[in-house]
């Protein structure tokens, strides 16, 4: 990974390294991309790929409708709010 | 030169649930700021998301409805963006393998018919809504909207007019309404709609620069974004008034431009993974069996059937066929007395009248069929006359009534008791001896007065006819 | 020392100590991070109730590295649990061994629970994944996270496990009622005959934590279990699959935390993006950004197929290896770290240390298979054989 693609993830992820970060970065994600080379030793061309570790399916619920926390309960941590809605900086579209 | 344009559509429409794909709040549209949330449509860590099963009754049905195949394994992954109205800033969606693929849909053109290929249908979940206030200028977030189902139906670039697409997108909300898929209420957003669009010289097999048109909110600004954005790609083409690239723009309506959107779900790379908290839904024969019993008769098929089985008149036919709660009404009356055309005037006028004063759509109709049948049997026969009926049909909006027992409770029930409509003549009579006496020397009309007294006694609910015979026959008497 | 992030009123009750990543109601819950300093959760996790049902009080909520991603505590907001000597310990383990708390229920994330155990001369048990619910955790990487229990012996793990082992309708990758009760119950044991001991694993560690290891073969021997030394290349792979899988998870996860609707806000910005920028710089720590960095190129176009799709896969050959191997084996035995202590400024001055050390608790998280951490080693068998397992730390417990 080079510097570009470093602050192109930054910018993604809405993070901002300073410049001794981002070097420790760059070192981090060097060492852990030779790590993952070995993964490329296994074939897994016949493999399917894993994402839940216990084979279930369909856990589903019916369509019922409940509300238990009120309006201002969930407003209560909001570091900014008005009007019972969250509040932000402008957007501009 | 001659140009082509090439559209292809993404279209949005919130599914008829009561409550959200994910967690139990409230999917209903109308409520005030923020009261339909909880923790999780908040992004608050720790809830867990578990999928509603009518969502996924839905989505298969409006893949049967469009002509889909079913992916019989279907599973949810996450996108990952950030923007206020999305609350986690990642969206659960489908990616890797959506609910229905490749099907179709025929739409009327000038020249003919033509099927607009459906790529995939998938379910996702919805965003908020921000609110721009201009005193503290600022943005104010909703979540009310988050996570209400949705489904996307992304379609292959078939489509070649704004025509076209008006068509299609009438279609689509026809077929989808008509299987209760959702209300696809534009002025709601519950109906929404994205334009992928370029241009190209006709003849060439080669696409040109491609654009996303988002925000238009009604199918006029549809038509007009489509115009505008052709206009633009022509030009740009054919003068080099401008060099196309491929971008998401925002349609402003009211200055009838587009314009480049600058943030949100332009920057790409949403880092698509499978969610590991949601288990593959399979849907096995049975359940499949099951939501394909319920699908409806496509409307235009129950038209033909409305005007050959029924031998409804054209227009009457495809007014009732319009509305898929006119049909179910239509159709539970006939089963219970099998007068069509009847059936059909008092849906068209009665029902229409109390619908339009009741400020509802067509589809919000809720009668029992089977009771507006018995209601019109009940008039035929004499039982009711036309202005109880009316009152009865008033009530049958309210709660589902027999409307027997209720015209019996309420008076309504025309009274062919002989015995008692003499014993009212003979009261009549006997409190207006000038009436009588007056009908004796000549004065015909007198005899109207003691008409209608005897016929206020009875409620008006006696036959007109008999009150008249009667009566003549009593006065003649004495 | 910062044991606690929140210390609870004394209770006359049985308490169990919890660690941050475990929502509470009437006590904040911070992950360990900036992000959530004060953050009061309006619902509690589904193992507190159960554990508050069952009759425990709470002691309170110990300190947790940021996120539960790192080694033992180290990246705390609040400051690493270190004992008076410097070496790390976790906030749990310290409640225990200062007699606050009889047990422990924690996120097992990236092995932090079971380490803590080994390191404390406790035992730590990781259930199978989908027997202990997940409802009310603070979530980073939901596909292998557990909630774990730790305390001085395999018996009272047991006793706290069964209180909090149970279906839960609000979990969707939770197991059905019938599996969650058929692990409940008596420790068994006589019913393992034969661990494998995985030797490649035990040579990376120090000679201290190949010594415990050796004695606990004595003592299974001793219990007529015999046990056999194999090299095994399959599960060191687990270390860099479950750190893709992890990290993008986790980016996930914490994208979440943005300074709008609770936490942490910045007070530099102008605009939108300085809001969401300025407040996750400022409040998270250097490992929680390179976890979400890397977890977020794991995911980009480029990445997807030859990383992340290829880590979901190798979870997969991972998962089927541990079952051949629970064929010939009853349970396999490794080192839960490499070493038997550890300097917090050791720890704090080399960021790789989570990372390497995860190569002993990877496999089982990765697999989902239940852990037990005792007598400074570890366990671990197949999927359901939770009971079991605990039983083997008995053994090790009494020679021990």
């Amino acid at each position: 990974m080079d510097k570009k693609t470093l602050i192109r993830l930054e910018k993604l992820n809405q993070l901002s390294l300073t410049e001794s970060e981002e070097a420790a970065a760059l070192d981090f994600f060097a060492r852990r991309g030779n790590q993952a080379e070995a993964l490329n030793g296994i074939n897994t061309d016949d493999t399917e790929r894993m994402v839940h570790v216990m084979p279930m399916t369909n856990v589903i619920r019916e369509d019922k409708q409940s509300k238990v926390f009120t309006r201002d309960q969930l407003l209560e941590g909001a570091p900014e709010s008005m009007d019972g809605y969250w509040q932000v900086p402008r957007l501009v579209d | 030169m001659k140009f082509e344009t090439v559209i292809g559509l993404e279209v949005h429409v919130e599914l008829a649930t009561d409550s959200k794909i994910f967690c139990s709040c409230s999917a209903k549209y109308g409520a005030e700021q923020n009261e339909s949330v909880c923790p999780a449509c908040c992004g608050m860590p720790g809830m867990l998301p578990i999928v509603n099963k009518h969502v996924v009754d839905l989505g298969m049905t409006a893949g049967m409805m469009l002509n889909c195949d079913i992916n019989r394994t279907t599973t949810f992954d996450k996108k990952s963006y950030y923007y206020p109205d999305l609350p986690c800033s990642y969206q659960t969606t489908q990616w890797f393998a959506p609910i229905c693929v490749n099907g179709k849909v025929r739409i009327e053109t000038e020249n003919g018919e033509k099927f607009i290929r459906i790529k995939q249908i998938h379910m996702e979940e919805d965003a908020g809504k921000l609110v721009h206030d201009d005193w503290t200028d600022t943005s104010l977030v909703d979540f009310n909207r988050t996570s209400v189902p949705l489904i996307e139906i992304v379609s292959q670039p078939d489509l070649s007019s704004a025509k076209e697409v008006l068509a299609y997108l009438e279609r689509l909300r026809n077929l989808l309404r008509f299987a209760r898929v959702s209300d696809c209420r534009w002025e709601q957003g519950s109906m929404r709609c994205d334009v992928n669009l370029s241009v190209r010289p006709e003849g060439s097999d080669k696409l040109g620069v491609r654009t996303e048109m988002k925000n238009m909110n009604s199918l006029s600004a549809i038509e007009r974004a489509i115009e505008y954005e052709v206009a633009r790609h022509i030009d740009a083409i054919a003068n080099g008034t401008e060099e196309l690239v491929q971008e998401t723009r925002r349609w402003d309506d009211v200055k009838g431009k587009s314009y480049p959107m600058r943030n949100k779900e332009t920057a790409g790379d949403y880092r698509y993974f499978p969610d590991p908290n949601i288990m593959p839904v399979v849907i096995d024969d049975e359940w499949f069996d099951k939501i394909k019993s319920t699908l409806p008769e496509f409307p235009e098929i129950k038209e033909k059937r409305f005007i050959e089985e029924y031998e409804l008149d054209e227009k009457v036919a495809s007014q009732i066929a319009s509305s898929r709660a006119f049909c179910d009404v239509f159709e539970g009356a006939y089963e219970r007395y099998p007068k069509a055309v009847e059936i059909a005037n008092w849906l068209i006028s009665d029902c229409s009248k109390i619908l339009n004063r009741k400020k509802m759509t067509a589809d919000m109709l809720s009668i029992n069929g089977a009771s507006l049948g018995e209601l019109i049997k009940l008039v035929n026969e004499g039982v009711v006359n036309r202005a109880g009926a009316a009152k009865i049909l008033d009530a049958m909006f309210d709660t589902d009534i027999d409307p027997k027992a209720y015209a019996e409770e309420n008076g309504f029930i025309i009274s062919n008791d002989t015995g008692k409509i003499e014993e009212v003549i003979k009261e009549v009579v006997a409190n207006d001896m000038k009436s009588v006496n007056d009908y004796k020397s000549g004065k015909e009309k007198a005899i109207m007065a003691l008409f209608g007294q005897a016929m206020k006694k009875l409620n008006k609910n006696c036959d007109p006819k008999t009150l008249r015979e009667l009566l003549i026959k009593y006065v003649d008497s004495i | 020392m910062n044991k606690y992030i929140t210390k609870a009123a004394e209770s006359a009750a049985k308490a169990v100590v919890l660690d941050d990543m475990i929502l509470t109601v009437g006590m904040p819950t911070t992950a360990g991070s900036k992000m959530l300093d004060g953050y009061n959760s309006l619902f509690e996790s589904e193992a507190v109730t159960k554990l508050k049902s069952a009759g425990y009080g709470i002691a309170g909520k110990a300190n947790t590295g940021e996120f539960g991603l790192d080694f033992l505590g180290e990246t705390s907001h609040f400051g690493a649990c270190a004992d008076e000597s410097g070496n790390l310990i976790s906030g749990c383990a310290a409640a225990i061994n200062d007699g606050d708390a009889f047990a422990a229920v924690s996120l097992d994330t990236n092995g932090t629970p079971r380490r803590a155990a080994a390191l404390a001369g406790l035992t730590c048990l990781k259930p199978t994944y989908g027997t202990v619910s997940r409802y009310g955790i603070v979530p980073a990487a939901c596909s292998g996270e557990a909630v774990s229990v730790t305390a001085k012996c395999a018996a009272d793990v047991a006793e706290v496990a069964d209180c909090i082992i149970a279906h839960d309708f609000k979990d969707g990758t939770s197991l059905p009622e019938e599996v969650c009760n058929s692990i409940k119950g008596n420790i068994k044991q006589g019913e393992f005959k034969k661990v494998a001991v995985i030797k490649n694993l035990v040579d990376s560690a120090d000679s201290d934590t190949q010594a415990k290891i050796a004695s606990a073969c004595t003592a299974l021997n001793n219990s007529g279990i015999a046990t056999e030394e194999i090299n095994d290349e399959i599960l060191p792979l687990s270390q860099s699959a479950w750190f893709i899988l992890m990290s993008a998870e986790a980016c996930n996860n914490i994208s979440r935390y943005d300074g709008i609707k609770f936490g942490y806000r910045s007070p530099n910005y102008k605009n939108i993006d300085e809001l969401y920028t300025n407040s996750r710089t400022e409040a998270f720590g250097l490992l929680t950004k390179l976890t979400v960095l890397y977890g977020s190129e794991c995911l980009s176009d480029d990445n997807y197929m030859p990383v992340y799709d290829k880590a979901m896969r190798i979870r997969r050959v991972i998962s089927e290896h541990l079952n051949s191997l629970f064929e010939k084996y009853d349970a396999l035995l490794l080192p839960a770290c490499s070493k038997t202590a550890y300097s917090e400024d050791e720890v704090k001055s080399d960021i790789d240390t989570a990372y390497n050390e995860s190569l002993y608790t990877a496999p089982a998280s990765i697999s989902g298979v239940p852990a037990v951490a005792c007598a400074g080693v570890q366990f671990i068998g197949k999927a359901l054989s939770d009971k079991v397992l605990l039983g083997l730390a008995q053994i090790c417990e009494k020679e021990a």
